[in-house]
């Protein structure tokens, strides 16, 4: 091991020791050509040493795994939120208006179920619902989901989104809010949740 | 160094809080799957492959003469093992459908079909074999449809996987 990736090796092991989580993947990245010597390295730090906390992400998507359920309704049940009272919250949070709560619970509701991309979801959004379900969010969100009981898409394109969420979740649809958002012109809702306006 | 978190899995088990007993261990079973799998997704698989096994073996009223923390460690190391194996044996078997495929330059044995391949094989490796390779099932899908446990579908196709290479050879 060279004195770079010893140096490392010292950052990882003492970021870990004081009950951070550091990233092994960026660790090993950063290596580069010393990569293996590294993970052998932590490797052996990682049996020798008293493990660390679990991260609140950790235990939700290994829970979403084991129950084959969306990560981000495990982290809402964890929490005993009810996803109206996560809504409520994001339209507060996001200065939007309340009369329109019911198109927002929609672009949630798929986002939850993992039929809405994550990507172009707007950072305030994330940053909201961090706040509210204390934890990161847009990782939990962008996570491959369990694999479903039936053949379906992981992303559905808006127009199929409701059903195959039914299909997938068995949760209700929410058809009629996706058709007539879709049939609107494109606002600020639409925007924060599709990055389209 | 580890005497207290020994005790306090001694106090988890005692009191049969197996989930948390599991659970306190998480954030070592993900660094140190990817340490060796270096993809977060086969990580996240292989990690909830060692969590079920650590479940199955204290649900069933296990106890262990070494610290949890060994015990969790060596599934660890027993299921990276076992993920590696079983990516060696697909890849074989890609190099070898390859060589019987239409894309292939060699002659290619009228009976080189999928259904003439697994004939030697039980019927159970044969639903394995078509759940993994003609419906492109992961393991743990094919265990909840065949409603056993993981690692005995890996068992099963590990099996198959042999046979097929013995008759090939």
């Amino acid at each position: 091991m060279n004195e770079a990736t010893a140096m490392l090796f010292d950052e990882f092991a003492v970021a870990y020791r004081r009950g951070h989580a550091p990233d092994v993947l960026a660790y090993l990245e950063r290596a580069g050509d010393e990569a293996d010597a590294l993970a052998d390295a932590i490797d052996r730090f990682l049996v020798a040493v008293p493990a660390r906390e679990p991260t609140e992400e950790e235990i939700v998507l290994m829970q979403a795994r084991l129950e084959q359920q969306p990560a981000l309704l495990v982290l809402r049940h964890r929490r005993r939120l009810t996803r109206d009272a996560v809504v409520r919250t994001l339209v507060s949070a996001l200065g939007l208006d309340t009369s329109k709560s019911e198109k927002v619970h929609a672009y949630y509701s798929d986002l939850e179920v993992g039929v809405l991309n994550p990507k172009p979801v707007d950072r305030r959004v994330w940053d909201a619902l961090a706040g509210v379900l204390n934890a990161n969010v847009r990782v939990l969100a962008g996570l491959r989901p369990p694999p479903p009981p039936a053949p379906a898409a992981v992303y559905a394109r808006m127009s199929s989104g409701p059903e195959v969420r039914r299909r997938m979740f068995g949760v209700s649809s929410s058809a009629q809010a996706s058709a007539e958002r879709a049939a609107e012109e494109p606002d600020e809702i639409d925007r924060l949740f599709t990055g389209s306006a | 160094m580890h005497d207290a978190r020994d005790a306090e899995d001694i106090r988890l088990l005692e009191a049969g809080e197996i989930g948390l007993l599991i659970e306190g261990y998480l954030g070592v079973i993900y660094d140190r799957c990817l340490v060796k799998v270096r993809d977060r997704d086969q990580a996240a698989d292989v990690a909830q492959n060692v969590y079920e096994r650590l479940f199955g073996e204290l649900k069933r009223g296990r106890r262990y003469r070494v610290p949890f923390r060994v015990v969790v460690h060596q599934v660890i190391k027993w299921k990276v093992q076992e993920y590696f194996q079983s990516m060696r044996y697909e890849e074989e078997l890609d190099d070898w459908l390859l060589g019987v495929s239409t894309d292939a330059d060699t002659p290619i044995d009228s009976d080189a079909r999928f259904d003439a391949l697994l004939e030697g094989l039980t019927e159970l490796e044969q639903t394995v074999l078509r759940m993994r390779y003609e419906e492109d099932l992961d393991f743990g899908e094919i265990a909840r449809r065949l409603g056993r446990e993981a690692n005995a579908v890996h068992q099963i196709h590990f099996r198959a996987l042999a046979k097929l290479r013995r008759d090939a050879a």
